[in-house]
């Protein structure tokens, strides 16, 4: 578990870099001898009314340049910019609104953004460059520019072929961006193609942190209203409110099986069809093969003519009948080993290996995140394709303003179909 | 593939903005300390000059507009750092009674209280009040961690406040922790940390103290020279030496000097203990194990071998032996017993006698025998 490195040295100087000590007022030059380094611009005399705080805000706005809008949506605007000091240096910035329906001031997706994504450092994780506000009272996020466009785009775009090499560098990617939250005890919550966006140089990197949070303490009630339904795991449309990382690995699995077959794998209408649609691939969960999956909130029994039905009106009414019901067979078998074979030539044999172990209905019998970097499928042939060789789309700067602009588990419009439930603030934990 | 835990703390904004030796944030408090003393007094003094310009200069002694007396011709007491600190120090002790107040979970309180601290680094008490600081940083330490309490209500809470003045110092706070909103709290490592101990004592020292008491203990003389709580303890000091170490000086002070005669009494039966064959720590490697096994074996054949060139004859057929005593209590019938016997082994330890190579044996063996 968790031990804070004792032995750690301090950092010395504290602070980022980018702060260059300018000592103006002459109180102030004695501290010029320690070996703190100040804030820039200690207030003058004649500066009365800007605090440190704001003062060091305006240094790191002043840092960039804000260019033409990428798109706009409901939650923020997004735009293209640059460092001001090397304007090749491109960021996406993206400014958070104001939402007129939250009363409660700054935005909790906004909040669990900045906070997760600024703990977050590794090379296949959105790159949050830095954070300031404006005048207005607008949170500003300078984010990894991401011209490539998405995951999603990348299968639907039947002009792009790809190969069973390619698709285990961008899986290998994702798998990597996963475990890092993971050992950082963050569960992203949201994992879907559209939110993987690919760099200039090919890197896929996992975006959009505004559903994440913390494992739980063991015991802690969690909402299950999280992750987009085509992308949700088995237990959180049962209702689970204890879970981990295994909700991830369940969404990662999904991503790359549609990555193989260039459509969605497990599309819906309702919470209701997607557990259907989870069944009709990976069979009726049962005791045996799910140890306690009969006490989750929405479980109903499957239409089993041998076991009595439950009493009527014990259940929440939208739920009256069981995904397993609405077939002739009371439970479904799970597809065959050819099922997969003929579905996903695409992955291989050690593909298919690896994404049934993703997706596994019981998240206790699912790989973790480390397991699936673990797999066979990695290190076996075909070698995954280099960056700077896979396959790209044209221009992408404004999928990336599209899908920077969202709110967690928000998709465009036009696909109000699969969007996920709002959340639920009173039962958010 | 482990992160370890200074990799994952070593990219946290906690160590990498709000980490400090003690002379860094003690100058870092005398520098805020500063720059708001000089706002405050120039501050004071532009009002003064204002209200000099507006009054009749004979009304020497005004009110300012909130009725604080400030006379024109004294320089503005600012707070020193120190009270600066106490005062801070004090509004994080009410923001305990007012997590307890909420029920709010201690990682939302103590998120809160690390916000507000943060916050006065920068800011002086005297430019921001603490306590309107204090219900909004524990109002975003609520969203930070993801325990959402709707703001009306939180607002309810206070007698006084309403939700604007909750809401209105949000931005001034965010920007002063540099929207660093991620606080490590040492919670969640006192549980591993502490699950690792008992792991310690219950998986590892327990099952090697516990099989040291089942072979090397047995099997010396451990039980002749030192108690029960000895042997275990001496057990225990192999399996895990600081863990012991620390138990033993939670019931004996080791200023007391039954420490130091305990210790010594435990050393010396580890000692014991740990020179059995059958003992090995956990650096022993198998290699040494083996040869040391061998050795044993080795020993043991060759001691064997010894005993059997070195038996009692006379006693190497108990049988006989024992049918050879009941006989002799029969054919010794109104005779005492114990006179039969020794008659008996004195008439074979005579015959003996002529044997010259049994011969020395003799005062031992009847002295054994009548014993019996």
């Amino acid at each position: 578990m968790v031990i804070s490195p004792v032995l750690s040295p301090k950092p010395n100087p504290p602070g980022p870099g980018a702060r260059p000590p300018t000592m103006k007022s002459k109180p102030l030059a004695i501290l010029n001898s320690s070996n703190v380094q100040p804030p820039t611009a200690a207030s003058t005399p004649g500066d009365t009314g800007r605090d440190m705080a704001e003062q060091m805000n305006d240094e790191v706005r002043k840092q960039f340049k804000t260019g033409a809008k990428l798109g706009e949506g409901t939650y923020a605007i997004v735009y293209s910019g640059h460092y001001k000091s090397d304007p090749s240096s491109l960021v996406a910035i993206k400014k958070i609104k104001v939402n007129q329906d939250y009363k409660d001031g700054i935005a909790m997706d906004a909040i669990r953004e900045i906070k997760f994504l600024s703990e977050l450092d590794h090379p296949n994780i959105i790159k949050l460059h830095a954070v300031f506000s404006t005048k207005d009272q607008n949170i500003s996020l300078v984010l990894e520019h991401l011209p490539l466009g998405d995951i999603e785009t990348l299968w639907k775009t039947h002009s792009i072929s790809y190969s069973p090499a390619d698709i285990k560098a961008w899986a290998n990617m994702l798998a990597q961006a996963v475990w890092f939250c993971h050992e950082n005890y963050v569960l992203h919550r949201d994992i879907k193609g559209n939110n993987l966006l690919i760099a200039a140089d090919g890197t896929v990197k996992l975006a959009d942190f505004g559903l994440a949070r913390s494992f739980a303490d063991p015991g802690r009630p969690m909402t299950y209203n999280v992750i987009t339904r085509f992308y949700r795991p088995p237990e959180l449309l049962l209702g689970a409110r204890h879970y981990g990382g295994g909700v991830d690995v369940w969404s990662m699995g999904v991503v790359i099986a549609e990555l193989a077959i260039r459509e969605w794998f497990l599309p819906s209408n309702t919470d209701f069809e997607q557990l259907v649609a989870i069944y009709d691939v990976f069979g009726t969960p049962t005791e045996d093969s799910w140890p306690g999956v009969s006490q989750f909130e929405f479980y109903t029994p499957p239409d089993d003519s041998s076991v009595p039905a439950p009493a009527n009106g014990t259940g929440p009414s939208h739920r009256a009948t069981s995904p397993s019901q609405s077939t002739q067979s009371s439970i479904k078998r799970p597809q065959p080993l050819t099922y997969w074979r003929q579905r996903f030539p695409l992955l291989g044999e050690d593909g298919i290996d690896l994404i049934r172990g993703m997706l596994t209905l019981d998240p206790r019998k699912r790989l973790s995140a480390r397991e699936v970097l673990e797999h066979r499928y990695w290190t076996n042939a075909p070698r995954p394709t280099k960056k700077e060789d896979l396959p790209r789309q044209g221009s992408g700067e404004e999928k990336m303003g599209e899908d920077l602009k969202r709110r967690g588990g928000e998709v465009e419009s036009g696909r109000v179909d699969k969007v996920a439930r709002k959340l639920d603030f009173g039962a958010m934990r | 593939m482990k992160l370890t835990e200074d990799d994952l703390y070593r990219t946290s904004t906690q160590f990498k903005h709000w980490s400090f030796t003690p002379s860094q944030l003690a100058a870092q408090r005398l520098q805020t300390n500063i720059q708001a003393s000089e706002r405050v007094k120039a501050a004071v003094q532009r009002q003064r000059a204002q209200r000099a310009k507006q009054l009749d200069p004979a009304s020497a002694s005004e009110s300012d507009r909130n009725g604080t007396p400030v006379p024109l011709d004294r320089e503005v007491n600012c707070l020193t750092v120190a009270e600066e600190k106490k005062l801070v120090d004090t509004f994080c002790e009410k923001a305990i009674e007012l997590g307890g107040f909420f029920k709010f979970p201690i990682e939302v309180t103590a998120t809160g209280i690390q916000f507000l601290r943060r916050f006065y680094l920068f800011n002086s008490p005297m430019t921001y009040e603490p306590q309107t600081i204090s219900r909004s940083a524990m109002f975003v330490a609520n969203k930070t961690e993801g325990h959402h309490m709707p703001l009306e209500k939180y607002a309810a809470g206070f007698p006084k406040a309403t939700s604007e003045q909750v809401l209105a110092p949000e931005y001034l706070l965010v920007q002063a922790l540099r929207f660093n909103f991620d606080i490590r709290h040492p919670f969640r490592a006192l549980k591993g940390g502490h699950l690792d101990m008992i792991e310690m004592a219950r998986g590892n020292a327990y099952t090697f103290a516990s099989h040291i008491l089942k072979t090397a203990a047995l099997l010396t003389d451990a039980y002749f020279l030192y108690t029960p709580s000895q042997i275990w303890l001496s057990a225990h000091l192999l399996a895990d030496e600081l863990l012991t170490l620390f138990y033993l000086s939670t019931r004996l002070p080791p200023s007391s000097p039954l420490h130091s005669k305990t210790l010594t009494t435990l050393r010396s039966c580890a000692a014991l203990l740990s020179s059995h064959h059958t003992f090995t720590s956990p650096t022993t490697s198998a290699a040494d194990k083996a040869a040391k096994d061998k050795k044993e074996k080795e020993e043991v054949q060759l001691l064997i071998k010894k005993l059997r060139q070195c038996r009692d004859p006379d006693k190497l057929d108990l049988v006989k032996l024992n049918q050879a005593q009941k006989r002799d209590a029969v054919d010794g019938e109104g005779l005492e017993e114990k006179k039969a016997k020794r008659r008996k082994l004195e008439r074979e330890g005579y015959q003996k006698e002529a044997d010259s190579f049994w011969g020395p044996e003799l005062p031992r063996r009847e002295n054994g025998a009548g014993g019996k």
